[in-house]
């Protein structure tokens, strides 16, 4: 009776082709979390975008106002969090005055104030100074309607912190353009830039409004094949994408682009133009923490893959 | 003429923070509001989507012609007007920062209606005592417990008084209690929550990611070469390989990983998005005048 017949044992081919899910999730957890405990200085060769998103920055003039948007929160912080990191220190260590706010997620303004604490205590404690709400960079919060929003700040900035309070501890609300941060301010203009840190589709949001300000963009990494495009046609002056474009800028605040030195970073963009960077500061952060978890990881995919398709290949060959 | 913003010299549309005139007359919007809301429900349902298609289309319009009417160009705040042009012009220039702040109310109305509508639903469902009623009384405890230990925390902190806070040594149980359910809690489910998802890709990418036919070859190839291109490790160790083989010869240099994949994201990826953004973009023209002129019937009608 066909009931009592036993059933055959899984080829190689089948087995290959149905490795448990335990499994996977199994080796994956080993291969993104062991990196973690160790923090390696990989080879890297920067990319144009995170080259030209540093270069940029650097240009910006010491002690000049842009604006900072933080469109993320803890949900991204494996990416976010080290683009924001790293996007503090160079304004930091470059004195700029800046403008935080948010259109993405009611949470976002808490995030990247805790994030600007974390990174302004490192600085202080590496010789910077501290970076004070009100005085240094002022908040203006979280507004609903984005869209609406960036036309406004495009149209008339003032109108869009007029009668917004920001809340620096230790002290009552006061009156966000009163913060030295808008002091000369008339038009978005008079900002050098406008910076986005986005996990959300603020990207596009922004990208459609805001033409009075050049902007420069820090995406997740799934995001960068969109926003490449922006950038390839210069709407965008720079653009840093997930762990890989963190571990770009911190490489190139270690050593800045075409200076001499053991290591170099050179681009034929900006030949005769060095640009410095911080060498022996705490550059590093999350990029280089995750960068060989990045590696592990995409390794373990594409071995995956190929697993996968040796097995649907034998089977094929064992069926004809 | 900007009738409501917050802006000095005071007009009867604005009032010092934290007064009771501003709390006065907040309190009498809110009336109003809910009246007219209210009232929008006794109308006919006929007249009720006149109403609506009326307000659609104002709102629109204004937008419309913010974006091609033309603008005025390096205006000072002192200039005035010469001519209907310049008049409408600037009203509407003015007029765009009151629109946005009455779309961040709106949006923030949308907001108290999300919470209305979770209380509605979870009360109804504890007071039932239905299925799984345990877990609405976790998330309503959970939501009151954050609103009320979010907001002291805030208060607290705003007090010149409390200016120790920032040091944790001076913390109270409303600070730790604010840090463990925000910091400690919150945002560390939000974290892990997403993590989530590279275990959906690890195990989707293996069951799928196969090489069934041509298509799906050219892919999996491209996309190997994509993730191989971020391995900083595997670039460098690929670029000595190619460098040793022929250092000046451009063609053995073109097959080194960054610029086959800057190839890939430059010739092929890029051109591809920006036909789709085109016709999503086109697509989005053709929903947004349906719905200007409230021609799209789908959705429900007022």
């Amino acid at each position: 009776m066909a009931m009592n017949e036993q059933p055959s044992a899984p080829t190689l081919a089948e087995k290959l082709q149905s490795l448990p899910k335990p499994v996977i999730y199994g080796i994956l957890l080993v291969f993104a979390t062991i990196p973690l405990f160790f923090s390696v200085k990989l080879p890297n060769k920067c990319i144009d975008a995170s080259i030209d998103f540093y270069a940029q920055a650097m240009k910006l003039p010491d002690g000049c106002k842009v604006i900072l948007c933080s469109d993320w929160t803890n949900s991204t912080r494996g990416e976010s969090k080290g683009e924001m990191e790293a996007l503090l220190k160079i304004l930091m260590r470059k004195n700029i005055k800046f403008v935080l706010l948010s259109i993405a997620d009611t949470q976002a303004p808490q995030v990247a104030k805790d994030t600007i604490r974390e990174v302004s205590s490192a600085e202080e404690a590496h010789g910077g100074r501290h970076y004070k709400e009100f005085e240094d960079y002022v908040n203006l919060g979280f507004f609903p309607s984005g869209e609406g929003t960036i036309v406004s700040i495009n149209n008339n900035i003032r109108s869009v912190a007029q009668g917004k309070k920001d809340f620096p501890e230790g002290s009552g609300p006061k009156d966000a353009l009163q913060s030295p941060v808008f002091e000369g301010i008339k038009s978005v203009s008079d900002f050098k830039m406008f910076f986005l840190v986005t996990a959300s589709s603020t990207n596009r949001v922004v990208l459609e409004r805001l033409t009075n300000c050049p902007m420069m963009y820090m995406v997740s990494g799934v995001m960068v094949p969109e926003n490449t495009s922006y950038y390839a046609s210069g709407q965008i002056k720079g653009l840093c994408g997930g762990v890989k474009g963190v571990y770009d800028l911190e490489n190139l605040m270690e050593v800045g682009i075409n200076n001499s030195g053991p290591v170099q970073i050179t681009s034929d963009k900006y030949k005769g133009d060095s640009i410095p960077g911080w060498p022996g500061k705490t550059n590093t952060g999350k990029g280089t923490a995750y960068y060989l978890a990045l590696h592990f990881t995409l390794a373990l995919l594409i071995v995956a893959v190929i697993v996968g398709n040796v097995g649907m290949y034998l089977s094929k060959r064992r069926a004809s | 003429m900007n009738l409501f913003l917050q802006v000095d010299p005071k007009t009867f549309w604005n009032a010092p923070h934290g007064s009771t005139e501003l709390y006065v007359k907040l309190f009498a919007a809110f009336i109003i509001g809910i009246g007219v809301a209210v009232g929008l429900t006794f109308i006919p349902a006929q007249l009720r989507k006149w109403v609506v298609r009326f307000v659609t289309f104002g709102a629109g319009l204004f937008y419309v012609l913010f974006w091609i009417f033309p603008r005025p160009i390096s205006r000072t705040p002192t200039d005035a007007p010469r001519g209907a042009i310049e008049g409408v012009s600037f009203w509407i220039a003015d007029s765009q920062p009151v629109i946005m702040t009455l779309t961040n109310v709106i949006a923030g109305f949308m907001i108290g209606l999300g919470i209305y509508s979770l209380l509605r639903v979870h009360f109804a469902k504890i007071a039932k005592q239905q299925r799984d009623w345990a877990y609405s009384v976790v998330l309503v405890t959970s939501m009151f417990l954050m609103v009320v230990l979010g907001y002291g925390d805030f208060l607290q902190r705003q007090n010149p008084a409390n200016f120790g806070l920032a040091d944790e040594k001076n913390w109270g149980l409303i600070n730790y209690g604010k840090d463990l359910l925000f910091d400690g809690l919150l945002q560390n489910m939000d974290a892990g929550m997403f993590s989530i998802v590279a275990f959906y890709i690890m195990s989707a990418a293996y069951r799928a990611f196969r090489a069934r036919s041509t298509e799906a070859t050219i892919l999996l190839v491209t996309a190997l070469i994509v993730m191989l291109s971020l391995m900083g490790v595997v670039e460098f160790m690929w670029s000595g390989v190619i460098d040793r083989i022929s250092p000046n010869n451009g063609l053995v240099q073109s097959l080194k990983l960054s610029a086959i994949s800057g190839w890939l994201k430059g010739t092929i990826q890029t051109p591809a998005i920006r036909g789709i953004d085109f016709g999503v973009g086109i697509g989005l023209l053709a929903m947004g005048l349906r719905l200007w002129l409230s021609l799209e019937k789908t959705g429900g009608e007022a």
